[in-house]
């Protein structure tokens, strides 16, 4: 395979282990506990075991810190260690510094992970009296919520690239049938469009369909160096490579107040993603693309260059995209910051997917595209 | 201290040295902006430093507030039960005539949230619109009506 353009370190990084507990509304413990685990059965799926872990990385939103987690696991050191903000961009960032610490030989095994109680934990919102920062000039007008925010942006796209409902409804019921051949999902009624284009507004113009699903859950990861990954008993997914970006004038979900409304970080993180693989996005053979709203997808696929801007509603119509979201994504199989959509980019690579791809060599995962961001590509095949 | 009662209590914004300036002159009624004093372009969110030419210090600069919509929301299931009298409402985000985009309620132009989700008042993607102040939680608020 093609050798990626960026400064390489010497080794390449490898997920070796996936965990995933069921997901839930309320899954009945904390999360330092559903996250461990998590952790655990990683460790586990990779034949690997507590004392071997060397690094940790956590999204900032975890309420367990890597500390607490090593110190509850019973980690001995760890050599390296940190975080990575802003929501549901972090989640192919923070695979990011997993395989930087194993590319530059500062780790051997590191774990990721993401457990968060949001379907029995409450909404942030609803105690959030106080606006400080950018929240002054946003949270009293009731621009509070994700879908606040997204909500905007989706109206300024369905004018600009003359969107119908029917563009976004079908990300909604592709995602649900998805979801339906998945037991993990947690939707598995099916969904048509007339039951899209019917169900109640929450931000006009996103429906309830629109909208990510609220939910208990609690993922992990764990990766190794190449090398190592050869003694273990596992299909290994490579990291090719991956790429951040937070675009000019970023505030997250409520990037308005710049130059170019509506052009999200992926315009900065797709030419880095395409150069620092040696990819293209014609190589991709599935995609996962963070949804926490379904006018997510139609813009990745244009910002990552799939196709022309304003060009995906007709592509998606004639299918000429590539099967995205197969676990049913934040939509339909749970909402978990997007740690699910790199769980299913890493069993589409290994051919154990439940809309399992025919021989997948590569395929993107990508952090959410109105926050800062990134997005990560796992490939069958090393370097 | 009284615990707040949820039906009337609002999110307030809560000023700091950088904002202060704005919601005092928005106390006065007027809408007040800040401009790079070397290369002139108009900043938002408030800043202490031009981030076009790096010029520390934009200066204060009352504009008229005249705009056109750059998009909105229509706000229906209401987040906090404060907001539950007033749905559906419509936030705008206004582009400026000194192109900075501000949100703000949708109101009549006595400064009045319209309970509306924008049809009626012919609400349109560029509408011209004109600044007005809505009270709420002690503080005005920057909010637009559409200009007849």
């Amino acid at each position: 395979m093609t050798r990626p353009a960026r400064t390489l370190g010497h080794r390449q990084a490898v997920v070796v282990g996936i965990h995933t507990l069921p997901f839930a509304k309320d899954i009945g413990m904390t999360e330092r506990h559903s996250g461990a685990l998590a952790i655990l059965g990683a460790l586990k799926d990779a034949g690997l075991r507590v004392s071997d872990v060397d690094a940790m990385f956590r999204y900032y939103w975890e309420n367990t810190t890597e500390m607490e987690m090593a110190r509850i696991l019973g980690v001995k050191n760890l050599r390296m260690f940190g975080e990575v903000d802003y929501g549901g961009g972090a989640g192919p960032p923070t695979v990011q510094l997993a395989a930087l610490a194993i590319e530059n030989n500062l780790a051997d095994v590191v774990v990721v992970w993401r457990a968060r109680n949001r379907g029995s934990g409450g909404r942030p919102w609803a105690s959030q009296y106080m606006a400080t920062g950018q929240d002054q000039f946003e949270r009293p007008y009731h621009v509070a919520r994700p879908v606040d925010g997204m909500a905007f942006h989706f109206r300024h796209w369905i004018h600009k690239y003359g969107w119908t409902p029917e563009v976004t409804g079908r990300v909604a019921v592709t995602e649900r049938e998805h979801a339906r051949k998945n037991p993990l999902a947690l939707m598995q009624k099916s969904m048509t469009m007339d039951d899209y284009l019917g169900a109640r507004m929450i931000a006009d113009p996103l429906r309830l369909f629109d909208c990510c699903l609220e939910t208990d859950g609690a993922l992990a990861m764990v990766l190794t160096s190449a090398d190592r990954a050869r003694d273990l008993d596992v299909t290994p997914a490579y990291v090719a490579g991956f790429a951040m970006g937070s675009g000019p004038q970023m505030t997250a979900m409520t990037f308005f107040y710049g130059d170019e409304l509506g052009a999200t970080p992926n315009r900065y993180v797709a030419p880095d993603l395409w150069r620092n693989t040696g990819l293209q996005p014609k190589d991709m053979d599935v995609v996962q693309i963070y949804d926490a709203f379904t006018p997510q997808i139609p813009i990745a696929f244009e910002e990552f260059g799939f196709c022309k801007e304003g060009e995906a509603p007709a592509y998606m119509a004639e299918g000429k995209n590539p099967p995205y979201n197969t676990s049913g994504g934040g939509l339909s199989e749970a909402y978990v910051h997007g740690f699910n959509l790199l769980v299913e980019g890493v069993r589409q690579v290994r051919g154990t997917s439940t809309s399992q791809v025919a021989n997948v060599k590569h395929t993107m995962v990508t952090g959410g595209n109105v926050i800062p961001t990134g997005a990560v590509v796992f490939s069958k095949e090393p370097w | 201290m009284s615990p707040l009662d949820p039906k009337t209590t609002f999110p307030v914004p809560v000023p700091d040295r950088d904002t202060k300036p704005f919601w005092d002159a928005t106390a006065r009624g007027e809408l007040l902006i800040q401009r790079c004093k070397n290369c002139g372009k108009f900043l938002w969110q408030p800043r202490p430093v031009c981030s076009s030419c790096q010029t520390p210090d934009p200066v204060w600069t009352k504009v008229s507030g005249d705009g056109k919509v750059a998009s909105w929301a229509v706000m229906r299931p209401p987040t906090l039960p404060s907001y539950a009298e007033m749905v559906p409402f419509v936030v705008l985000l206004v582009e400026i005539d000194e192109h900075v985009r501000l949100l703000g309620y949708l109101v009549d132009d006595s400064g009045r949230v319209l309970k509306t989700d924008g049809e009626a008042e012919g609400l349109r993607m560029g509408s011209r619109v004109k600044v007005r102040f809505h009270e709420q939680a002690g503080f005005q608020l920057p909010s637009w009506t559409l200009a007849r």
